[in-house]
């Protein structure tokens, strides 16, 4: 695995506590060392609009890596991205 | 080749992975993942022995139950896709291709949502369209919302919807919600809730996102159209059993008919539990009972010799 790409990108989560998809993705974010922000769309209404904004989506979680959008658990695009090996 | 392959990850194919190792039974596993329908579940508060545990911890605890055994093969994430019968073995084939033989089947596969299949549906999946009202609720803050489905998961997403979104309408396709009575009880009680019975839905609209719903009033033919920011759909399940159609008996609903003393299908060698099958109800508990029955059933057969 080459820890190194992983640890440059910037990763930003939009998630609400009740998504179990969210806390899927979390633990393959934790499981591979993958740094990543999470904002709680259920209460901050900024980070909601920035979110439907940026991925014309109304569903979590919503992934930004690197400007790169991904919805819900996508394993196999977020591998890709992050460079994790399957 | 084993004595015995697992089809499926819930509470059925976890119970009869305990099970069949327990009764040393050569076994695999194939599961896409654990826990089955209840994952999202935000608290379950009906599995035996538990009075409350979120559907994700259900989920690690049967797949940590499962792990603990030994001497059955877990093939994970991934699914069975064909299912051959060689006469006195299968040979399935998974969705990342590879092949399994084993002597036996019991199939826990359980069911997927069904889908409306109108116009905007699948357009506006994500966008408005939304299928996990635990995960997505609070997202429609402020917004008016349907719940087209008026059965126990319709109700729970208006439930979810409730400390969110500004009005919901339910729709329901009969004359009245089939819901829980208790639950029923609390949604008619809050004035946000709006209940449409008799009502089909034909479309939902929308560009960018949801935008409204078109339904016809059954009573009256009359076409309606609401205004809307999103819509939950909620109005059931389809048993996973596409891979075995033509191997056994299936009833008018898509289910696998099993012998309810034994959970044997019509075919010999294949046993079914849980939601795919036609056991009346669709219950955690009950998938995994039924799949306990299920492999005493195949241990018996196995000592007696039978194939």
């Amino acid at each position: 695995m080459d820890t190194a790409n992983v640890k440059k990108a910037s990763v930003k989560m939009y998630t609400t506590p009740t998504c179990v998809y969210c806390k899927m993705t979390k633990e393959f974010f934790t499981k591979n060392k993958v740094e990543y922000s999470e904002v709680n769309v259920a209460e901050d209404d900024a980070a909601r609009e920035e979110m439907i904004q940026k991925s014309g989506q109304l569903g979590v979680p919503v992934i930004d890596v690197n400007g790169e959008i991904f919805i819900g658990f996508d394993k196999k695009g977020l591998s890709e991205a992050l460079g994790i090996a399957g | 080749m084993y004595e015995l392959l697992i089809i499926g990850g819930g509470p059925g194919g976890v119970a009869a992975g305990i099970y069949a190792a327990r009764k040393r039974i050569p076994a695999a596993i194939v599961a896409e993942s654990f826990g089955g329908q209840s994952i999202v579940s935000a608290d379950v508060q009906n599995w035996v022995g538990t009075k409350s545990v979120s559907g994700f911890e259900l989920a690690k605890m049967l797949e940590e139950h499962l792990r603990a055994q030994e001497g059955i093969v877990i093939v994970d994430e991934d699914t069975v896709s064909a299912v051959v019968d060689k006469g006195d073995h299968f040979v399935a084939t998974t969705a990342k291709g590879q092949t399994i033989e084993a002597r036996r089947l019991l199939i826990a596969s359980g069911s997927r949502r069904r889908k409306l299949g109108v116009p905007g549906e699948k357009e506006l999946d994500g966008r408005g369209v939304a299928y996990c009202s635990t995960c997505d609720a609070p997202i429609f803050k402020g917004k008016t919302v349907a719940v087209v489905g008026g059965g126990n998961a319709g109700l729970e997403a208006v439930l979810d919807l409730l400390p969110y979104a500004e009005k919901i309408y339910l729709l329901e396709y009969g004359e009245s919600p089939k819901g829980d009575a208790v639950t029923l009880a609390k949604i008619k009680a809050d004035p946000k809730v709006e209940i449409i019975t008799m009502a089909a839905t034909n479309a939902i609209l929308g560009g960018k996102t949801v935008t409204g719903l078109r339904y016809e009033d059954r009573r009256t033919k009359e076409k309606k159209e609401l205004s809307l920011g999103g819509v939950f759909v909620e109005i059931g399940a389809i048993p996973n059993a596409d891979f075995v159609k033509g191997l056994v008996e299936l009833n008018s609903l898509g289910e696998i008919i099993v012998d309810h003393k034994t959970q044997r299908a019509s075919h010999p060698r294949i046993w079914a539990v849980g939601d795919v099958s036609d056991v009346l109800y669709k219950q955690n508990n009950i998938s995994a009972g039924d799949a306990v029955k299920a492999i005493l059933n195949i241990a018996e057969e196995m000592a007696k010799g039978s194939l």
